[in-house]
């Protein structure tokens, strides 16, 4: 009679295992779609702080056209790519934004008045917190995404995933071949500082 | 080299190992004493008469220390709540990095004081709690304490709070049954009923037990404190994805030779580094390390310059 016990017991561990498999994979796909509304949301919160700048910065960036320009492009694609709700359109949209940013310091440092300013001061720090969060969000994106795929590969979570037929995800996109994953020969020798 | 997932996976299975070794000699240890207590008094307490008492008494105690954990820490530590203005790099920080490690941003709190240090505590993530004290926020740069805050995210993360009070729990209830049946060893009465060689088998090895397994629970209680520690810093660069500020940082906080003024023993390990400084070296500093609760800073700098 014990040993009829004794598979009962294991076929009931199995069962918990699979049980707690699936619930992984399909807790962390909804995880995933609520960490890409996170991107949105931080998006959303820099959307929101560039008007700031510009009004108070207005004098200065008006003669740095370049500057106001792209400004004005990064605002249009970030509320186009919130609005579509699209996990890469927000992500490159946040990069543009990025991209401006460290132009806007320049004028900033070298304008005394801009500089000393305590409102643009807080605003650049504002500005550069939410760049960060921006990131913070892609990132775990990224990590979610990377945690599914390698449970979806793995044996013998990947038995699970075979049956219940989950695909491998995206996640944020990046080109595999390109510039910034190769090493050319000018980067690797060291490099000249002239402090003259 | 070692890559950050190797380091989270040999972590991992030392702490398991460590746990594990733990519960075994808890489990050893109270069977011991509680068949060496009955033996003497003679007959058997339906087996878990004492371990039950010895567990509810641990327990209790135990349970409302770490129910209550963020609270109690705070009115011993005199801490004040942190403001988004006035401490703006800790409070986004904490912000960004909460993003990043999928958790809910924890409660914030200040002491002051001007030796650099830094704690959290908390039953789950829900309920965390991270402190530091105006000398830790003073004397680092945004990117040292992006590696401190990570590595305390790491501990709610993982619920330390929460294993480290099972842990005590379980040396308290050896402590309790190790010294009752020491006391019923100066009281108790002869039995009648005796056992004959098994009986005086247990008797001995309860002795031995009663007088070492508190010491010897306790120092496995501090190796899994060290270790959960090693695991927090290997955690800290995986949301970071770089080890250098808390690699900075470490050092930093260890070159300050001032004593934290608020720190007492029972909240030293929740620290990031311990908040008693002593600098015993040889072999004596290395017998005194095994009651650290937390591994050296220079080991700890070590291990994170290795990874990747």
């Amino acid at each position: 009679m014990n040993y009829v016990y004794v598979i009962v017991a294991i076929l009931g561990v199995i069962l918990l295992w699979l049980i707690s498999t699936y619930n992984f994979f399909v807790s962390s796909k909804a995880r995933i779609k609520a960490s890409i509304q996170e991107i949105g949301n931080q998006l959303k919160r820099q959307f929101d702080l560039i008007p700031n700048l510009e009004e108070s910065a207005k004098a200065y960036l008006m003669h740095e056209k370049k500057i106001y320009d792209a400004l004005t492009e990064a605002r249009k694609a970030i509320s186009g790519a919130i609005k579509s709700g699209d996990v890469q359109k927000m992500s490159d949209a946040g990069s543009k934004l990025s991209q401006v940013l460290p132009q806007i310091q320049v004028v900033v440092e070298s304008n005394p008045e801009l500089k000393a300013s305590e409102v643009i001061g807080k605003l650049m720090d504002e500005l550069r917190d939410t760049a960060d969060k921006v990131m913070y969000a892609r990132r775990l994106v990224i990590d979610l995404t990377a945690d599914f795929n390698v449970k979806r590969v793995e044996f013998p979570s990947s038995l699970v995933a075979g049956m219940c037929k989950f695909d491998e995800l995206p996640g944020l996109i990046t080109p595999e071949k390109g510039e910034h994953v190769e090493v050319k020969g000018k980067e690797i020798q060291t490099p000249k500082v002239d402090l003259g | 080299m070692v890559n950050i997932y190797e380091a989270q996976r040999a972590n991992k299975i030392k702490s398991t190992i460590i746990v594990a070794g733990f519960f075994v000699f808890v489990t050893a240890a109270v069977y011991i004493l509680v068949q060496a207590t009955s033996v003497y008094m003679g007959y058997e307490f339906g087996g878990l008469g004492f371990m039950g008492m010895a567990l509810i008494i641990s327990g209790i105690s135990s349970y409302v220390g770490y129910y209550y954990s963020d609270r109690i820490v705070l009115s011993i530590s005199k801490a004040r709540k942190a403001d988004r203005i006035k401490d703006f790099n800790f409070y986004t920080v904490t912000e960004n990095l909460a993003i990043a490690s999928g958790i809910p941003k924890p409660k914030l709190y200040v002491i002051e004081d001007s030796a650099p240090n830094a704690f959290a505590t908390g039953r789950d993530p829900e309920h965390a709690v991270i402190c530091a004290t105006t000398g830790l926020l003073d004397k680092l740069n945004r990117t040292e304490l992006e590696g401190v805050i990570a590595h305390e995210l790491t501990h709610i993360k993982n619920y330390d709070t929460r294993l480290m009070s099972v842990v005590s729990v379980l040396v308290g209830i050896v402590a309790l049954l190790g010294d009752w049946f020491l006391r019923i060893g100066f009281h108790g009465r002869k039995s009648d009923n005796d056992k004959g060689q098994l009986g005086a088998i247990f008797l001995i090895l309860g002795l031995v037990f009663a007088i070492l397994s508190p010491i010897i629970a306790q120092l496995i209680q501090l190796a899994v404190s060290r270790r959960r520690e090693f695991t927090a810093d290997a955690g800290s660069v995986f949301i970071t994805k770089q080890p250098r500020g808390l690699i900075m940082a470490l050092e930093k906080i260890s070159a300050d030779m001032e004593p934290l003024e608020v720190a007492n023993k029972a909240t030293a390990h929740l620290y990031i580094v311990s908040p008693f400084k002593g600098n015993v070296k040889g072999a004596v500093g290395r017998f005194a390390g095994l009651f650290n609760t937390h591994p050296p800073v220079k080991d700890r700098v070590k291990v994170l310059s290795g990874m990747v």
